[in-house]
């Protein structure tokens, strides 16, 4: 029985690009690539961190893996979800014979595909960062994790501001050393120039006996040195220099800006480089990107206890306030895997700090917030894909049972 | 007759490890007698109570622990001087530390896996690997706490520069850190009654000064606590290093401060007595309340009540054995009675039942008799007696099933816990599933197939359990971080993602079933297709098991994820694990559909299947990245690599079946064609 | 694959913006535009900015403007200084010559200098009196072999500041012997220190070694002894 040959005329091309995406081998092979991704991508965090592998190995569409001294091209998980997802509704939801028996895995397919698009929807959609808080303490700013971002604040003299000035890291990120990019806006009377931006820094004074092995210009008696950007995206530093030109000419004001003199706990006060320019007092930091919820929380009471005579912490938990402008107050208990959900945003108990406290010290609590129009969709995929999925197998198992048991009399195992 | 002949090779394989302990002798020590605890005495002490780990636990627990950290045995070996042997097992060893530590000084209890790492210390090494008893060590005493302190500082280095090679430890500086971390333990438990022995030599008496040894073996500790002003531990530490005045008043009030801060400081780690106040929780050890008894005087006559007991005890103990029973059982009544009020220690019996039962153990030799069985069943197919045996190997590996989930439900009973909350529970619970799932496909085919896998995997299951529980060496019944401290999420994706595992695992097992029996029946000529292909439906059905449990663990881990951490999907190593073995199960049912796996391909794939299932279970946690670092193992990859290369060779023989296999299909066609043509 | 990439970015990049920035989606027109010309001035590396504004919150609006690069670089803290050596709390600066010592329990900053290390200069807080001035100013004389003093002498004796609270500076030379169970005596020793001693607690700050080092290190122990700060928590 000789395959028939493949018709490969223009007009049927139609018909086998439908074979091809709706075909069981293009399933397996991106399963196996799939799999082979998620590997790579659990490997490279011990190399790489986590975040910087997920980006290259989950959120591309393709990435290049040596294999000794072979490069190899090899798809990224967003083009294999995409892949994965055509495939599954043209071969798993229109092409597949409707009958009784398969209506198990018809369920069961679309319940993956919702788990896929709501997978898209956080992807694209969501945010997520913290908010850190002592008792007494309220806020509606959520930080980010590990976005920073320049600020200029214009200052009374006691060093009080009201709104600050942002330019957004992606204007000077991607600076190489020794290149500059001047920051020009008309709302400032003074030019911002940044230059020798980099990921993860530290300034060392120039008496300091490594500081002349550090190729970096001195401003003030400090140069900026540049670390290795950690595996935790989080614990990174950035730096920069910073030159000040006022409009009105005059003396150009230099500094080193490090991301080190933001506040990181919520007791601190930022401590900016201060200049003036006309008269007016300013203040410039690099501080974490940040946006606000459209509520306030005051963290009313923090709970935390540890197990008996050791360190390790046992329950965190954190009564807050809940207030919005037009609403009256709602008092909330946040604690672990019991987060509070409230217009759009959720906030998790997350953590505690200040990192090292002892027993008895003021202790802040931080919450995750994140905003995600997807959030339940997993539990609902689950119901759908585990009720397809049982109904299918107990079919399936009782055919297996009735099928064994009623055969004629079954084969003794001998090796 | 025949089965006669059996029952000796059967005997011989089971004490086995009998005849491989015979050949070796128990190690010499200088002791010239050695009186044992009655049983009596040691049941009572294995009750008392102790708060270690942030848990209360019966000091049993603890006894067990400490000998398998220090030594890698539950029981102390060795001869007298004599020439008489005994073995001593953990709390009756513990009784003699904190009680004769004299005696306990002579035993053999630290193993030493290099003589290197003694040699280093300076002391004479016995052979390559071998025990030495503390007093061997103690020559070498000052120069193990240097190197230990100085491995110690290199290790920190270590782990905080994320595993900068240059501070990577080699392995004699790993075990010499072992071991002076070993000794320092042991230290602190001879010295933990120390406050209560006036009147006898202190146990480190060549440390002191010789003007002070005289005063040591008189200074009753507890009575000084109440001659003394007001002090904190502080202000006593610093008074301690001011030079004494002239007088010998001074000199010797100056020394006895030094020896109360000595036996103070030694009288730690093992928190004994609770809390006075029900809004306390922190049990407190000797030196706690010696120094608590010196900061305030308002709390001196509860501090000398508590401390008194420990001096009854080791006051009875000179008058003899009983007396010192009937004072322990004096002192775990009121121990008892204090925890009940503060609601602990009421599982304290089934913790000792759950370690004097040797449940898991018991639960070996059922799987590993049955096994036996089944051989000899193969040697007597069809008859009566194969059945009989086969039968046999049935109602044992039910046993052994009950014995595991037995331990299993004490553990969930004494913690209150769901059964998985750390990587050694994982062990018990699939080996259960594995064994349950054995069973269950035995019942639905009677092949003799699943009867085999059950003992198979009861087999290497209860093995690894006891290989793990030795090698960690510390509890097993621990307390959990806050953010496992969710009943309902244990007891869902935990267990659930766990039953997927065992599928995985239990999928590989018949696989390597399939391939090494056809590929020995290739070799023998010997072929059956119609088993073989019931066993290909088989393993169908356990990977669709596989994937359903797999799946719903990992969801269900996702869903969890997102009530504590905020993000349903991190690509954190242990969820991607998990995702791993769901995709594998989906690449072989889709790639059974595409046709490009049939019999052997789902075979050989179950395998990688395994392979999946064991790095995601063991692999990602030693990984030393992500959030479910809760089981970090040493020593997990050389096992895990060898475990690997096994299966690889097994997915091998896939090869020469698979040639075989094309081979026939092609003669078939061709002799179909060939009739066709002839009919044509 | 790649021109995938491209147009999927800026999408990515601004629904991946906080909501906040969402509002002011009057914005992107203007700044698509001023994208777009700014591509054609890349190469001079000036970008005209418009700048976005964020109102402070109110527990963000003071700022520190009082501090010196070394505080906003936190000097101590970003050099690790202390830190790993478990001191929390103290500020200090390591004089030149001086290395810091770690182990020694009570005390919470331990040095040595000298060109075997017999200088030594430690800082030890208590909490409570401690004993008092008197009898720890004693205490220190009699480890010199010298004579107590009176009450009114202790009085008299000098002050300098520590953690800006006046504490007595002790002087004394003679044989040194440290107590702690050695019996060794140091001839020809100096001791140089400082004891704040309140009701709340005492400071100790105490410098000892051979005389002519302890001579030489004496400006380095008032540099030490003014460094000395409490860390901001």
């Amino acid at each position: 029985m000789a395959r028939n040959p493949i018709d490969w005329s223009p007009k049927n091309w139609l018909r086998l690009l439908y074979d091809f995406f709706s075909s069981f081998k293009l399933a397996t092979a991106i399963l196996i690539f799939i799999t082979l991704v998620t590997l790579l991508g659990t490997l490279g965090q011990v190399d790489h961190g986590l975040h910087a592998a997920k980006e290259k190995y989950f959120h591309s569409f393709y990435f290049i893996e040596r294999f000794g001294p072979v490069p190899m091209v090899l798809p990224g998980g967003l083009l294999l979800m995409i892949l994965l997802f055509i495939n599954m509704v043209v071969g798993a939801i229109i092409r597949v014979k409707k009958r009784w028996k398969g209506v198990g895995l018809l369920i069961s397919h679309l319940g993956i595909l919702m788990l896929l698009v709501g997978g898209f929807v956080t992807w694209a959609f969501s945010t997520d960062g913290f908010m850190a808080l002592y008792p007494g303490m309220s806020s509606d700013r959520v930080e980010s994790y590990r976005d920073w971002q320049l600020e200029i604040v214009p200052l009374t003299a006691e060093g009080k501001g009201e709104k600050a000035w942002i330019y957004p890291s992606r204007q000077f990120e991607s600076l190489r050393p020794g290149e500059e990019r001047t920051l020009d806006a008309s709302e400032l009377p003074f030019t911002v120039v940044v230059s020798d931006y980099s990921r993860n820094t530290h300034p060392i004074p120039i008496s300091a006996p490594m500081a002349s092995q550090v190729q970096a210009p001195e401003v003030n008696g400090y140069k900026l040195a540049v670390n290795t950007p950690s595996k935790e995206a989080e614990q990174n530093l950035p730096g920069c220099y910073l030159t000040i030109q006022p409009r009105k000419g005059g003396d150009p004001i230099r500094a080193i800006l490090w991301a080190a003199s933001y506040r990181f706990d919520p007791k601190e006060k930022s401590m900016p480089f201060t200049f003036t320019v006309d008269g007016q007092l300013y203040a410039a930091l690099l501080s974490k990107k940040s946006w606000t919820v459209p509520f306030t929380v005051k963290l009313d009471r923090f709970d935390f206890s540890r197990h008996p005579g050791v360190m390790m912490a046992r329950s965190y938990e954190s009564l807050v306030t809940r207030s919005e402008d037009d609403h009256t107050d709602k008092q909330v208990e946040i604690k672990m895997n019991e987060p509070m959900r409230y217009a759009g945003f959720t906030f998790f108990q997350e953590s505690f700090g200040p990192a090292g406290a002892q027993p008895g010290d003021d202790m802040f609590s931080q919450f995750a917030v994140a905003n995600n129009p997807a959030d339940q969709w997993p539990l609902y995929a689950l119901i759908v894909v585990s009720f397809g999925l049982s109904l299918h197998f107990l079919l399936m198992l009782f055919q297996f049972i009735v099928r064994s048991r009623h055969k004629t009399p079954p084969t003794p195992f001998t090796p | 007759m025949k089965t006669r002949s059996l029952i000796t090779p059967i005997l011989a394989l089971v004490s086995f490890p009998a005849f491989l302990f015979g050949g070796m002798e128990a190690p010499k020590t200088t002791l010239e007698s050695y009186t044992p605890w009655q049983d009596d005495t040691v049941k009572t002490f294995e009750n008392i109570l102790v708060q270690q780990d942030g848990r209360v636990k019966p000091i049993n627990t603890v006894a067990r622990f400490t000998l398998l950290q220090f030594l890698g045995k539950s029981k102390v070996w060795f001869q007298t001087e004599r020439g008489e042997s005994y073995r001593v097992d953990y709390a009756a060893w513990l009784l003699d530390v904190l009680f004769r530590p004299q005696i306990a000084n002579q035993l053999p209890v630290f193993v030493v896996d290099d003589s290197e790492v003694v040699v280093q210390i300076g002391v004479s090494p016995k052979s390559k690997r071998d025990r030495y008893s503390y007093n061997e060590l103690l020559k070498g005493r000052s120069k193990l706490a240097e190197l230990g302190a100085e491995f110690e500082a290199k290790e920190k280095k270590y782990r905080d520069s994320e595993k900068d090679p240059q501070y990577e430890l080699e392995r004699v500086e790993g075990m010499i850190l072992t071991l002076a971390r070993n000794v320092s333990s042991y230290e602190y438990l001879i010295g933990q009654f120390g406050f209560a022995r006036t009147g006898e030599a202190m146990v480190n008496e060549g440390m002191l000064p010789p003007e002070m040894v005289e005063l040591s073996r008189r200074l009753n500790i507890v009575d000084m606590v109440d001659k003394m002003p007001e002090m904190t531990t502080a202000q006593l530490s610093q008074l301690i290093r001011q030079a004494p005045g002239e007088s010998e008043d001074e000199k010797r009030f100056s020394a006895a401060l030094r020896l109360f801060f000595f036996q103070a400081s030694s009288a730690q780690g093992i928190h004994l007595f609770p809390p006075r106040d029900s809004d306390q929780e922190e049990w407190l050890s000797g030196g706690d309340l010696l120094f608590a008894g010196l900061a305030s005087k308002k709390d001196r006559e509860w501090t000398r009540e508590q401390l008194g007991k420990i001096q009854a005890l080791t006051q009875a103990l000179k008058k003899g054995e009983e007396d010192f029973n009937t004072a322990l059982h004096t002192f775990s009544d009121q121990q008892h009675a204090a925890a009940a009020a503060l609601g602990e220690g009421t599982h304290s019996q089934l913790e000792i039942r759950l370690y004097r039962g040797q449940w898991f153990i018991n639960a070996l030799y059922c799987f590993v008799l049955a096994f036996l069985l089944m051989a000899f069943s193969w040697m007597t197919p069809g008859t009566k007696i194969g059945k009989l045996l086969t039968l046999g190997a049935a109602i044992l590996a039910l046993v052994g099933f009950a014995l595991d989930v037995y331990g299993i439900t004490l553990r969930c009973i004494i913690r209150q816990r769901p059964p998985i909350t750390n990587l050694y529970d994982t062990v018990l619970f699939i080996s259960a599933i594995a064994v349950l799932l054995g069973l269950f496909i035995e019942y639905a085919t009677r092949m003799g197939v699943g009867l085999l896998v059950a003992v198979l995997s009861g087999v290497l299951g209860m093995f690894l359990s006891l290989k793990y529980e030795a090698k960690e060496a510390s509890d097993t019944i621990n307390q959990l971080q806050a953010v496992l401290d969710t009943n309902f999420w244990l007891a869902t994706h935990v267990t659930v993602i766990n039953i997927g595992y065992a599928a995985g695992l239990v999928a590989a097992v018949i696989g390597i079933l399939y391939l090494s029996g056809r590929f020995v029946g290739l070799w023998m000529r010997r072929e059956n297709p119609d088993f073989y292909r019931s066993l290909t439906r088989m393993n169908y059905g356990v990977i669709c098991f596989c994937l359903f449990f797999s799946f719903a663990g990992t969801v269900l881990g996702g869903i969890w994820a997102n009530y504590s951490w905020g993000r349903f999907w991190g690509w954190d190593p242990k969820e991607n694990g998990a995702l791993m073995i769901c995709l594998w199960t989906l690449v072989i049912l889709h790639g059974r559909k595409a046709g490009w796996i049939r019999e052997i391909g789902l075979h050989v794939n179950a395998i990688m299947l395994a392979i999946f299932t064991t790095f995601s279970w063991w692999g990602v946690n030693n990984l030393g990245v992500g959030l479910h670092s809760y089981g970090f193992t040493e020593g997990v990859w050389g096992a895990l690599y060898t475990s690997w290369a096994v299966m690889a060779v097994f997915m091998l023989m896939g090869i020469p079946i698979w040639l075989h296999d094309t081979k026939v299909r092609q003669e078939k066609k061709l002799k179909s064609h060939v009739g066709k043509e002839a009919h044509a | 694959m790649f021109l995938f990439r491209i147009t999927f970015s800026p999408h990515f990049s601004l629904s991946k913006r906080p909501l906040q920035d969402q509002d002011n989606s009057n914005r992107v027109f203007p700044s698509v535009v001023i994208a777009a010309a700014a591509l054609g001035m890349v190469s001079c590396e000036r970008a005209s900015t418009i700048l976005e504004e964020r109102p402070l919150s109110e527990s963000e609006k003071q700022f520190r403007i009082d501090v010196s690069d070394a505080q906003r670089f936190r000097e101590s803290r970003g050099e690790h200084a202390d830190d790993s050596h478990g001191t929390p709390g103290l500020s200090f600066t390591t004089p030149d010559g001086w290395t810091q010592k770690t182990g020694a329990a009570m005390r919470d900053l331990d040095f040595s200098f000298g060109p075997n290390g017999e200088g030594e200069c430690y800082l030890a807080r208590l909490p409570g009196a401690g004993g008092g001035l008197a009898a720890n100013v004693n205490r220190w004389r009699k480890q010199m072999g010298v004579d107590p003093l009176t009450d009114e002498q202790i009085q008299a004796l000098p002050t300098r500041s520590l953690f800006g609270q006046p504490a007595r500076f002790i002087e004394a030379e003679g044989s040194f012997s440290p107590g702690m169970g050695s019996t060794e005596t140091f001839a020809g020793y100096r001791l140089m220190g400082l004891i704040l001693a309140s009701d709340d607690g005492a400071v100790f700050v105490k410098m000892t070694g051979p005389g002519d080092l302890v001579e030489q290190n004496k400006a380095a122990f008032e540099q030490f002894i003014s460094s000395l700060g409490v860390k901001m928590p």
